[in-house]
């Protein structure tokens, strides 16, 4: 019998493996043929992939609300100004064909005028008035011309309760925003197609101005037929009609979205490149390996920790950094929120309520271990949330805490905290002992958390880890719920902190800690006040003072994001307000000029 | 066998909804909020109350299900939250045909493979041709997927660059023609298909392993060989055919867990199926997709065991349904 079985197996065998490799042969021969010359070459010379972690969501600026989704709006639409970020000062500066707000001090400053849809504005003497001029020479990409009325009827989309856009914060200053909704016959004025008047209830700062009025607009031709209760749902939104330098070519949702280089555009050019495919690949491991093979050209948000192998892997790569604008910090409750949940009362948080506790917690974490272990040369030490980016109002007098477990524990000894039987210190009978929570998924929160958890043992904390789901976690954050947490913010280029330290705790939605001084508010206020940004500065150096003397959290680091870029692409400027900050002005080298 | 089927598919019918509305609770009784995404600082406090507003998440949970049934029994399934209001039914129509090829490459590759190696494990009992596959399959069956296909990746598509690590096509495959359309999508099949099949096969190939030999012993095949049939029909005529009857049963109740192992596979290997369609859906809270999709494998099962007994019925005329 075995003899029997034997010639069979080992004659079907060998035909299934020969069978087997053929087929594998045949199709990676296949593929290789595909990518390693003709078509596919000439596609790849002239498309640049970039690979996105999610999809886009709407490609119209009222709702697009993922980053992947400005980033494609940013390319297909229109703008009434261009924004730089002058790395110099730190200072937002806007630009229309024939006006700057200010000159920039940056050798970096790159972006052309004729981005733009403004020529030029005036700002009343009372600011409270703010004009614009349009250029007429601007076209949608069916032909019509781009006009005033385009911005009127999308601010008024914006501002539509149905809607829900995201962004309709902008329209707070507006005429009639005060009285609870805005009187857009008033506020937005559009004598003729070139001019463009926006009224402010309130004095609005120029820079402040500027930014709020400039949302980009929608083609009121194509869409002023479409219901607000239908305006989700319209087949318009995945067949955006724009006037940038690039326009939508296909969709293939949830997996690549391509551009085209819009032969026509004048804003400022039609792009370099002609085809810019944004392939979605939601795992981190495959958008390396695609960045290591070539299959992608960009590819954000690379973990410091795979630097080394994927440079040394791909020589065609290299890794570029924008600036810091991305904080973690530690937040201690400073009020009991048990507390102030059932009787609306604040009192302090009885491990965390005074300000010496939290310094002393603040000395006890050694940040510069955590940069050291993981961030490397892409973090610095954290201060207060003020960013070192933003030259203008960052405080460099401000000397960070030293990590210097001696001077907690002394410091913790003065608040009455001192060792127990069981080494964990004690106070009127309660262990100082607590849970720090964070969320899931987030690699280098799991590191910090560890190094602090080591670190707040060895003077004798308790600190217990717990990990959730980061739906879970936001929502605990939200409701108060939490004593202690590991998060982190990416913060505007605007300094507008009230949200995150106000001392009206129902108002400030974003002060999870209960944090509460008069001073900042008042600050805030007085800095809110100022025209012209440079006369808050005051204001925010103190600010950032007080931050540091009352640690209503343990600021960990500031980072800079990393992301991976193949050497073909020629031209990139990255910059802290985003990695396709010029995109329409980058070119591809031709892959036979390649250095292999 | 016409009117046991008719009668399994109308016991089927409570059952799903069942299910659906246990998951609808569930869902909505879990943390997390669909409109958690625009309560951050810079967007005004309003939008969110808006957005759940726009999805009907304020009225009391009574009057939810309520509406939500009424909608379900017209065929209505909703708009999803997370995917630019499209129709739930849309994208489960354009992500299930993906999710279908790679369950039924599998199924395919995994019961080619299986049975094969089962039967060479059988027939050559204690050999060490054996032992090597039986140790090989137990090492296959025992590895998580997902760590499966990343080294997979890091194999066959970095260190030895045969196959692509993502995505449905190459970049500009439409110039391909139809035949290198085609042939390109299969070259990004190969990766997760094996992934897919290669733990299921190893489990297959044990159980026919084990049930080949429990047959292999019985009087009937000493007779066939004693007739002096030759070794070739004994086996796949008379062995094979016995044996494999509680291998059917595993074919059925296997497409559920190909499609829960597709889950995984999706969102490493970024197709945009089934699998990811699902796992995008529960972190975004997004109830009316999460619901459609309970909903098809949901189904799936009941008519994945219906199937299972039905076969059974064909295979084994004993059988009567």
């Amino acid at each position: 019998m075995i003899d029997y079985s034997k010639r069979f197996f080992s004659a079907s065998g060998l035909v299934g493996c020969l069978l087997l490799a053929f087929v594998v042969i045949t199709l990676s021969s296949c593929g290789r043929q595909n990518s390693g010359n003709g078509k596919a070459v000439t596609a790849m010379d002239s498309t640049l992939v970039i690979a996105m972690l999610g999809d886009a969501d709407y490609l119209n600026p009222v709702l697009g609300s993922s980053v992947t989704s400005s980033n494609i709006i940013g390319l297909i639409y229109p703008s009434l100004l261009q924004s730089e970020f002058d790395t110099d000062t730190g200072l937002l500066n806007y630009i229309a064909l024939e006006k700057k707000l200010r000159q920039p001090t940056s050798r970096e400053a790159k972006k052309t005028p004729k981005g733009a849809v403004a020529k030029s504005w005036t700002m009343s003497a009372d600011h409270k008035t703010l004009t614009y001029i349009l250029r007429n020479d601007v076209f949608w990409n069916d032909g019509k011309p781009v006009v005033s009325g385009d911005f009127k009827f999308t601010y008024t989309l914006y501002g539509n309760p149905v809607i829900a856009s995201a962004r309709q914060q902008y329209l707070a200053e507006l005429a009639g925003a005060d009285k609870g909704r805005v009187d857009f016959d008033k506020a937005i004025e559009t004598p003729n197609d070139t001019t463009l008047v926006f009224r402010f209830y309130k004095p609005v700062p120029e820079h402040l101005a500027l930014f709020h009025t400039s949302l980009t607009p929608l083609p009121a031709h194509r869409w002023k037929n479409v219901k607000p209760a239908e305006f989700r749902n319209s087949p318009l939104n995945i067949q955006p009609l724009g006037a940038g330098p690039y326009q939508l070519k296909g969709w293939k949702q949830q997996q690549e979205l391509v551009l085209g280089s819009s032969p026509k555009s004048n804003l400022p050019k039609p792009g370099n490149i002609p085809l810019i495919t944004f392939r979605v690949v939601p795992d981190y491991t495959v958008r390396l390996t695609q960045l290591q093979t070539g299959a992608v050209d960009v590819v954000e948000n690379i973990k410091p920790e795979d630097f080394t192998a994927l440079v040394k892997a791909n020589r065609q790569l290299e890794i570029k950094t924008v600036g810091l604008r991305v904080y973690d910090y530690v937040g201690w409750s400073n009020i009991d929120q048990g507390e102030y949940h059932k009787s609306g009362k604040v009192i302090p948080h009885p491990l965390f309520g005074s300000s010496r506790v939290r310094l002393a917690l603040t000395h006890a974490i050694d940040r510069e271990a955590i940069i050291d272990g993981y961030l490397k040369q892409y973090g610095v030490v954290c201060n207060t949330d003020v960013s070192p980016s933003l030259k203008w109002a960052y405080n460099d007098r401000i000397a960070p805490h030293a990590f210097d477990p001696a001077k907690a524990t002394a410091m913790l000894k003065a608040e009455g905290w001192l060792p127990g039987a069981d080494g964990i210190l004690q106070k009127q009978g309660k262990r100082f002992s607590f849970v720090l929570y964070t969320n899931s998924g987030n690699a280098r929160r799991n590191y910090a958390s560890v190094v602090i958890q080591q670190n707040l043992r060895s003077i004798g904390i308790d600190c217990k880890l717990d990990v959730q789901e980061s739906n879970v976690f936001f929502e605990n954050l939200h409701q108060r719920k939490l004593d202690a947490w590991l998060a982190g913010w990416a913060i505007g280029l605007e300094i507008d902190p009230l949200d995150v330290w106000g001392s009206d705790l129902n108002k400030s939605r974003f002060n999870f800690t209960g944090y509460q001084n008069p001073r900042v508010d008042q600050l805030c206020d007085l800095a809110k006040q100022k025209m012209y940004p440079l006369g808050a500065k005051p204001y925010w150096l103190e600010y950032q003072d007080i931050l540091h003397r009352d640690q209503p959290v343990t600021f960990l680091y500031w980072m800079q994001e990393t992301q991976g870029f193949s050497k073909r692409i020629e031209g990139e400027e990255l910059n802290i307000a985003g990695s396709f900050y010029n995109i329409d002005d980058w070119r591809l080298r031709p892959s036979a000029n390649i250095a292999q | 066998m016409l009117r046991y089927i008719l009668k399994r598919l109308l016991i089927a019918i409570p059952l799903i909804f069942g299910v659906l509305t246990l998951t609808f609770f569930i869902i909505r009784l879990a943390p997390g909020d669909p409109a958690a995404f625009f309560i951050q600082p810079g967007i005004s406090p309003n939008v969110a109350e808006q957005i759940r507003a726009q999805y009907g998440l304020n009225d009391p949970l009574p009057v939810q299900y309520v509406k939500w049934l009424a909608s379900v029994l017209q065929g209505d399934f909703g708009r999803s939250f997370s995917r630019a209001q499209q129709p739930v039914v849309e994208v489960i129509a354009s992500a299930l045909p993906i999710t279908m090829t790679i369950a039924l490459l599998t199924l395919v590759a995994n019961f080619t493979f299986g049975i094969l190696i089962g039967i060479i494990s059988a027939v050559r009992q204690n050999t060490f041709l054996d032992r090597f596959l039986t140790v090989t399959a137990l090492f296959f069956y025992s590895m998580p997927e997902f760590w499966f296909a990343l080294m997979m990746i890091i194999l066959f598509a970095l260190k030895l660059p045969l196959f692509p690590a993502s995505g449905l096509n190459e970049i500009g495959a439409e110039g391909f023609g139809p035949v290198g359309f085609v042939v390109d999508r299969l070259w990004h099949l190969v990766l997760p298909v094996t992934v897919l099949s290669i733990n299921g096969a190893a489990g297959i190939a044990r159980y026919v392993r084990g049930s080949m030999l429990e047959v292999i012993r019985q009087d009937y095949i000493r007779t066939a060989r004693a007739k002096g049939l030759p070794e070739k029909l004994v086996i796949f005529r008379h062995a094979l055919r016995n044996a494999l009857l509680p291998v059917i049963t595993i074919m059925g109740s296997s497409l559920p867990f190909i499609f829960s192992g597709a889950l995984f596979i999706e969102v490493i290997f970024a197709f945009p199926g089934m699998g990811r369609v699902t796992v995008e859906a529960i972190f975004s809270r997004d109830y009316p997709l999460i619901i459609a999709n309970t909903f098809i494998s949901g189904s799936l099962i009941v008519l994945g065991n219906l199937f299972a007994d039905v076969l059974y019925a064909v295979a084994d005329p004993r059988i009567k349904l």
